[in-house]
């Protein structure tokens, strides 16, 4: 019996081209809604999320992410509020911070899979610009663009020429051996 | 001057906010997305003017600059990535000797 949680995680990939077929708001919603059920650090929640399907914003946030190969029908900003992670103490660097940004977005990617919608993620933006398209409080910075679409059937080439990756090559198990 | 644009002023917006862009990222990247970021804004340009240029250039725009992949790296084949950038250089070089030297030499 297959495992469905598994076989979306094995099966999902990043998609770079999308087709223009728009997608509905209730999925870009139950999308959010995953999202909101990510590992969190301390629970404390310091994510704010910017979802977007406006043509035109959409337009804009491409022309200032130059890592956006897509034309996606919608996308969802991850900022950091930037005043609640002071309030608790947490240093702007904390690596915490940006570990819940990943976690969120992995949660998007796995949940627009399961909708059978593509996802891409973008991080080669300027935050300056971003920030000024959305009309973000100064509060919230944008780390991270999740791209949402259906998938075109012809996708870019992948960056590097597939090796053979398994979680073997990328697994050590209990102690390293002494160092000499 | 109108009649001799081959951008629109919103294509032309658009590239300069991609060119900006790219260089304050380029800050933080890797320095292999360096000539990744050029040659995707050699193509937005590419894609905005085809359909205005002369056969000359659109056969340049549609052929050569399309033969590097759009996602690739330099870290991946080195040499290669190098060679095909040449490559390019190359076709981009001969078409601009045709198109400069052409009307100047034509009896």
């Amino acid at each position: 019996m297959i495992n469905p949680v598994l076989e979306a995680i094995r099966t999902r990939r990043i998609v770079r081209a999308m087709t223009d077929r728009p997608i509905d708001r209730r999925q870009l919603e139950e999308i959010l809604r995953a999202a909101r059920w990510a590992p969190s650090a301390g629970n404390r929640r310091l994510h704010r999320f910017v979802a977007v399907q406006d043509p035109r914003t959409l337009r804009l946030l491409r022309m200032v992410a130059p890592g956006m190969f897509q034309r996606p029908a919608a996308a969802v900003a991850i900022c950091i509020d930037r005043e609640r992670a002071a309030g608790f103490g947490i240093r702007p660097t904390s690596k915490g911070l940006y570990i819940d940004v990943g976690t969120a977005a992995q949660t998007m990617l796995l949940a627009a899979h399961s909708l059978g919608l593509g996802s891409g993620v973008v991080t080669s933006f300027s935050q300056a610009a971003v920030s000024e398209v959305l009309n973000l409080p100064d509060r919230l910075s944008p780390e991270m663009l999740v791209c949402l679409g259906y998938a075109d059937p012809v996708q870019l080439p992948a960056m590097r020429p597939r090796s053979t990756i398994t979680w073997q090559s990328l697994t050590d198990w209990e102690r390293f051996p002494p160092r000499r | 001057m109108a009649a001799t644009m081959v951008l629109t002023e919103d294509e032309a917006l658009e590239l300069v906010a991609f060119l900006v862009t790219a260089a304050r990222t380029q800050i933080d990247e890797a320095a292999e997305y360096g000539p990744l970021r050029l040659l995707t804004g050699a193509r937005r340009l590419a894609d905005f003017i085809i359909e205005r240029v002369s056969p000359e250039t659109r056969a340049l725009l549609s052929g050569p600059l399309r033969q590097i992949p759009e996602m690739a790296v330099r870290t991946a084949d080195p040499a290669g990535y190098a060679a095909a950038v040449d490559a390019v250089c190359r076709a981009v070089a001969e078409h601009l000797v045709d198109r400069f030297y052409r009307d100047r030499d034509a009896p």
